[in-house]
């Protein structure tokens, strides 16, 4: 969550000529996407996360991957000094890298593993990449401040800051209530590793996506002032 | 400073002592518990009863006797046979109103009327076959209810006695009675009852119960094995035990399809086995005097729950059929007081059965002795049912004339009676001589006062049977039935009032002395915080400090995960994955402790290790609960195999036998280099060291000894087996008992020590080495492991995030000193060791191999022991004892001199802390078991669950009391 109110924050600073009501308009774009990448495998392929983990989890990489690239790739942070291809080239450095450290965290917390798992498991560490680390990736670059400042402290500093980190914080929370119903009696088949946890990352993800553009329009003025 | 030294200490006590009285009241009110008897009925008691009606008389009654064929004489029993066979079918959770005709309710059900066949049998031949409701004592499960049956008596949660963690009935009972008197019983179906009777049954055919899913298997291999064994002659009782009802409820519920049509299933199977039956009923055929019954061994709810005492869950049917020839005299004695017009307009009684009456009434029909802790009254209308048939035979058309049936039906109830209550009363009599709690005096002697009443005309009725035979031809007045009438209810009163006190006594939970245990609980609790607030207070004047010495977060993270793991055992899948959520927990608040290293910038290689060992940890606790779930399958590993793989498993179970060995010495070097590194210890360093490591090379010679990989002569493998153990504990109390004289005669001058931390360090590791050996010992082969990731995870919490902030000066340092996070984790992983230690919280999850390291026979004190540390060791005891290190370790970053009495108020804070979590989670554990006291699980998980977790709270109470007296 961190990350994306880092990455979105120092966005707004770069881009502070830009309309600021587009750049949030940008990013719910991407809830937009998530929604409608759903809406695709339910409607084109009648998938359910239920019934086809992995084939659903894919769906949404494929089709979630390019515009959070795209679009956090537009708002960079640098953008005088970097340009637009080298920030795509950060996100989809950055992809796999977060996938390694969602994954980890993930069976730290006791996510199953074994073979019957290992797709669903690589698939939804991708996607929990795309919503947290990729957004600061394409956002900052490997700047260590900018990173260490998303990570330290929870009230984002910067306006667009919350842009970057709700949505990534959201993910994570969601991700990590979403677990809890995993070990309940009631054997239904969406309890099983990954289906209710990705169902709380992207519910978490959709609120915070929705919480930091209220935040960032809101907070606008008195930013403005204070610049 | 003393004064000081006893103020912290008190409060240690005073909780302590406010738990034990908690939990005691609670106990007394929720753990019922009864002490089984091993006395056995013999036949030869009989002579001891003051029952006999003169033989002559009984005679009469009897002749001839030889009108049943099948029974061999009058010898075996204390009563007249009146049936020589026995056919019993259960249908496992079968409802009331499965059986008894819609008419009987409001409303018609779908469920309802699927059992025609015995509802047609109870309305058309109303004399010789009859529905029983029954009505069930809980916990209505299964395992419970078929002791119940088979003793009589009421089993309880706990039933003290020999069976020590095996199910097999110990007491006196049916099936035991039945076996000893030589008669043959065939069982089918269930294998609970191979479990209750291991060695009982004359031939069985067992199938497997614990597949709730599995509809069909047990119910197919039943009706395979039935119908043969109806026509064969082999046998004198048949169990068969249908479960498929109870499954299908437990998976669909009653209302629906499945359960339906395995209603349908049984009708069909039941009305072949009428069919059977009465073909063969003829004179001299198989089933002249077989009495059929259809039962059902508790009822279920309409979710298919079941375990608890509603009325669904309590109200089962029975049904019984006598094969013999009617009596409609005698049909009178049936009750009719609820009646109700069946499907096509006839009249059909419904009789009411307690299942405490079974045992007995079925003793005394097939006239076996009465088992011994019986406490049921021979039920008079099922006695008369099946009675009946041989009154008949009695044939009084010639002789006996005037006499009624219904009269000497009576006559032979009464005294059957009489023998019923003799036999109750011997059994409450030994009973409250050789029980532990036994009963209240008020209600022995009520019962004792019923029961001379009763048998004070006990002599008139003798002379009625005298004269009964001598005038044979006056006609009997209506005073003889009346005077039977009176004994039989005299003595009906004094079993009821017997069923009553024992319902109270082991039945019912006393809801005051639960919330009088529960309420002071709670207040310990309010006990707790306000010491830890007084303690607070006591470690600011120490240091003052400006500013809010508080981190908010922290302590608000802590309360958050203590509420989400104390909250969590409301729900029993999360009291069965605990150990999983205790990781989970675990595994949070380490990545927590990451983000905050990220934060303060400098991520430790501390952080990380401990991510990687609840890792570790996660794996042990899934694989401890596999090992649960399989349970007995390493039998069939010792099956020979093919060569290849014969070679690589023994490699690998070499590697298994010996990896252990360095681990053990890994260890041992890790002590030695943290013992020799203090300066101070003087001769007894050396002491504390040689006595580990002789422990620890023992241990290793009684690894490899045990493995039998290793041709040793016979002595050295006795020595192996049996000293080394004995030694190492030896050498355990040795140090332990050393340890407490250095401690009692003054530390300070025997260590010469000048810091105290460093002398608080030694004391305690001196406790952790004088505990250690003995532990490890217990835990077995995986015990180097276990205590390498203990060492490890208490490591990290100690060092966890503190070398970053010692630069930050003083906000810093009271930050550190009051942040609960390394207490919180240090208890979460006692619980993880726990579950990874393959423990889990049920009575099968202890482990008995433990107790016989170093013994072969069983002591129930040292074997007791043995078990309390092994199942406590890792996760209580050297959690608790090793708590100064994480005190010692937050003082030692500061490299700065701190008082003694700054220390002691950490170390109380962080005793205190630790006691508070463990008292919050048992607490709620207790609000938990209160709620769902009526539980379908309740006996089977949040008992034992709630026994586990007092006991491990009060040894943690007790624990930190003696801590405290060591390390003050």
């Amino acid at each position: 969550m961190k990350f994306l109110t880092m990455l979105q924050s120092s966005a707004s600073i770069s881009f502070s000529e830009i309309n600021i009501v587009r750049k949030a308009a940008l990013h719910l774009l991407c809830s937009l996407s998530l929604v409608a990448a759903c809406w695709i495998a339910f409607r084109l392929y009648s998938w359910s996360l239920v019934t086809h983990t992995s084939e659903t989890l894919g769906l949404l990489l494929i089709i979630q991957a390019p515009v959070v690239i795209g679009v956090y790739s537009l708002v960079r942070q640098d953008a005088q000094k970097t340009s637009y291809w080298r920030a795509v080239a950060r996100g989809i450095l950055g992809l796999p890298a977060g996938a390694l450290v969602m994954a980890f965290g993930a069976i730290v917390l006791g996510a199953p593993i074994g073979s019957r798992y290992l797709k669903s498991t690589i698939y939804w560490s991708i996607l929990m990449s795309l919503f947290t680390f990729v957004p600061p990736a394409c956002f900052f670059g490997s700047s260590r401040v900018d990173w260490h400042r998303l990570l330290a402290h929870f009230r984002p500093k910067e306006p667009l800051d919350a842009l970057v980190s709700l949505p990534a914080y959201g993910s994570v929370v969601g991700a990590w209530i979403g677990a809890w119903p995993m070990p309940l009696d009631w054997e239904r088949p969406w309890q099983e590793w990954p289906i209710c946890v990705t169902y709380g990352a992207v519910t978490g993800y959709l609120i915070g996506t929705l919480a930091s553009s209220i935040v960032v329009l809101f907070q606008r003025p008195a930013h403005i002032k204070g610049d | 400073m003393t004064a000081t030294k006893w103020a912290l200490i008190c409060p240690f006590f005073l909780i302590l002592i406010l738990h034990s009285l908690a939990i005691y009241l609670f106990t007394r009110g929720f753990l019922l518990a009864r002490t089984e008897l091993s006395s056995f009925s013999h036949c030869s008691d009989l002579s001891l009863s003051p029952c006999s009606i003169p033989s002559s008389s009984m005679h009469d009654f009897s002749s001839p006797g030889d009108h049943l064929p099948n029974v061999v004489g009058n010898s075996s029993g204390w009563t007249r046979p009146a049936i020589s066979r026995l056919v019993i079918i259960i249908i496992d959770a079968l409802r009331f109103d499965f059986v008894a005709p819609s008419s009987f309710f409001n409303e018609k059900k779908a469920w309802m009327d699927k059992l025609e066949v015995l509802q047609k049998l109870a309305a058309e031949e109303n004399i010789n076959s009859r529905i029983f409701k029954a009505i069930a004592d809980p916990p209505t499960t299964s395992l419970q209810r078929l002791k119940g049956l088979t003793t009589g008596g009421l089993p309880t949660f706990i039933d003290i006695g020999n069976s020590f963690g095996a199910p097999a009935i110990v007491e006196d009972n049916l099936i035991f009675q039945l076996a000893n008197n030589g008669k043959k019983v065939l069982m089918m179906g269930d294998d609970t009852w191979l479990q209750l009777f291991p060695h009982h049954f004359n031939e069985s055919y067992p199938y497997p119960s614990f597949n709730v899913k599995d509809l069909d298997t047990v119910d197919n291999g039943v009706i395979k094995h039935l119908f043969p064994s109806l026509l064969k002659d082999d046998w004198d009782v048949l169990i068969a035990h249908f479960l498929g009802v109870d499954h299908a409820g437990h998976i669909f519920g009653v209302d629906s399809i499945p359960m339906i049509a395995k209603l349908e299933q049984y009708n069909t199977i039941l009305e072949e086995v009428v069919q059977v039956l009465k073909n063969q009923c003829g004179p001299g055929d198989l089933h002249e005097n077989t009495l059929l019954v259809v039962m059902g061994d508790h009822g279920q709810t309409l979710n298919g729950d079941h375990g608890g005492g509603t009325a669904e869950e309590v109200e089962t049917a029975l049904f019984a059929m006598s094969l013999g020839n009617p009596s409609t005299s005698v049909a009178s004695a049936l009750n009719t007081d609820y009646c109700h017009p069946d499907l096509n307009g006839k009249k059909m009684c419904i009789g009411t059965f307690q299942q405490l009456d079974f045992a007995v009434t079925m003793a005394s029909l097939i006239a076996i002795p009465f088992p011994f802790g019986s406490i049921g009254r021979i039920n008079p209308e099922l006695y008369a049912l099946a009675g009946s048939s041989f009154e008949v035979r009695n044939n009084c058309a010639e002789t006996c004339g005037s006499h009624s049936n219904l009269d000497s039906w009576m006559m032979n109830y009464v005294n059957n009676l009489c023998l019923n209550s003799w036999q109750v009363k011997r059994y409450i009599d030994s009973y409250s001589t050789a029980s532990v709690i036994g009963l209240p005096a008020k209600d022995l002697y009520y019962i004792n006062t019923l029961y001379s009443e009763a048998q004070r005309s006990w002599p008139d009725i003798i002379k009625l049977a005298v004269s009964y035979e001598n005038d044979i031809h006056i006609g009997i007045n209506d005073n003889t039935t009346s005077a039977l009438q009176r004994q039989v209810d005299a003595y009906s009163r004094f079993l009821a009032s017997v069923a009553k006190l024992a319902r109270s006594e082991w039945t019912e939970f006393n809801l005051k002395l639960m919330g009088f245990g529960l309420c002071i609980m709670l207040t310990s609790l309010s006990v707790h915080l306000f010491t830890i607030r007084r303690v607070n207070i006591l470690c600011k004047s120490y240091y003052t400090f400006p500013g809010s010495s508080f981190s908010f977060f922290r302590v608000l993270t802590v309360i958050v995960f203590v509420a989400i793991r104390a909250v969590s055992f409301l729900s029993n899948s999360y009291i069965l994955a605990e150990g999983r959520v205790a990781n989970f927990l675990l595994g949070t608040s380490g990545i927590l402790n990451l983000w905050s290293s990220f934060d303060s910038g400098t991520v430790t290689a501390e952080d990380l290790l401990f991510l990687v060992l609840t890792i570790i940890i996660r794996f042990g606790i899934e694989s401890g609960m596999s090992k649960d779930t399989v349970g007995s399958g390493s039998l069939s590993s010792n099956s020979p195999g093919n060569i290849g793989i014969e070679k690589g498993y023994s490699l690998w179970m070499g590697l298994q036998e010996f990896l252990p060995i360095p681990a053990l010495y890994i260890l041992v070097i890790l002590m030695c280099i943290y013992i020799s590194r203090s300066s101070c210890w003087k001769c007894l360093k050396h002491f504390f060291i040689i006595g580990n490591i002789l422990s620890y090379i023992l241990m290793s010679v009684h690894w490899v000894l045990e493995s039998n990989m290793i041709a040793a002569p016979e002595v050295l493998q006795y020595f192996g087996k049996t000293f080394a153990p004995r030694i190492i504990y030896s050498i355990g109390l040795l140090l332990f008992v050393l340890l407490a004289l250095l401690v009692t005669v003054n530390k300070n001058d025997m260590f010469l020590v000048s810091k105290s931390t460093e002398s608080l360090a030694i004391v305690t590791t001196g406790m952790l080495s004088a505990w250690s050996p003995t532990i490890l010992i217990l835990l077995g082969r995986q015990g180097p492991y276990v205590a390498l990731v203990c060492v490890l995870g208490a490591w990290c919490i100690a060092k966890l995030k503190y070398a970053a902030q010692v630069d930050d000066g003083k906000g810093a340092l009271t930050e550190l000193i009051s942040d609960p996070t390394p207490v919180l984790q240090w208890n979460l992983l006692a619980v993880c060791l726990f579950f990874y230690t393959g423990h889990w919280c049920t009575f099968d999850g202890i482990r008995f191999v433990a107790a016989f390291t170093g013994f072969e026979h069983f002591n129930i004190v040292q074997q007791g022991i043995l078990l309390a540390i092994d199942t406590f060791g890792v996760s209580h005891i050297i959690p608790v004892m090793s708590l100064p290190f994480l005190v010692i370790s937050k003082h030692q970053i500061f490299k700065k001199e701190s008082s003694k009495g700054f220390l002691l108020v950490n170390l109380t804070q962080a005793f205190l802390m630790y006691g508070l979590i463990t008292a919050v989670t048992t607490t709620l554990t207790i609000i938990c078991v209160t709620i769902q006291r009526r539980h379908l699980m309740v006996w089977g998980l949040f008992a034992p669950k709630f026994v586990f977790d007092f006991i491990g709270l009060l040894l943690v109470d007790g624990l930190i009391c003696v801590g405290s007296l060591f390390y003050y």
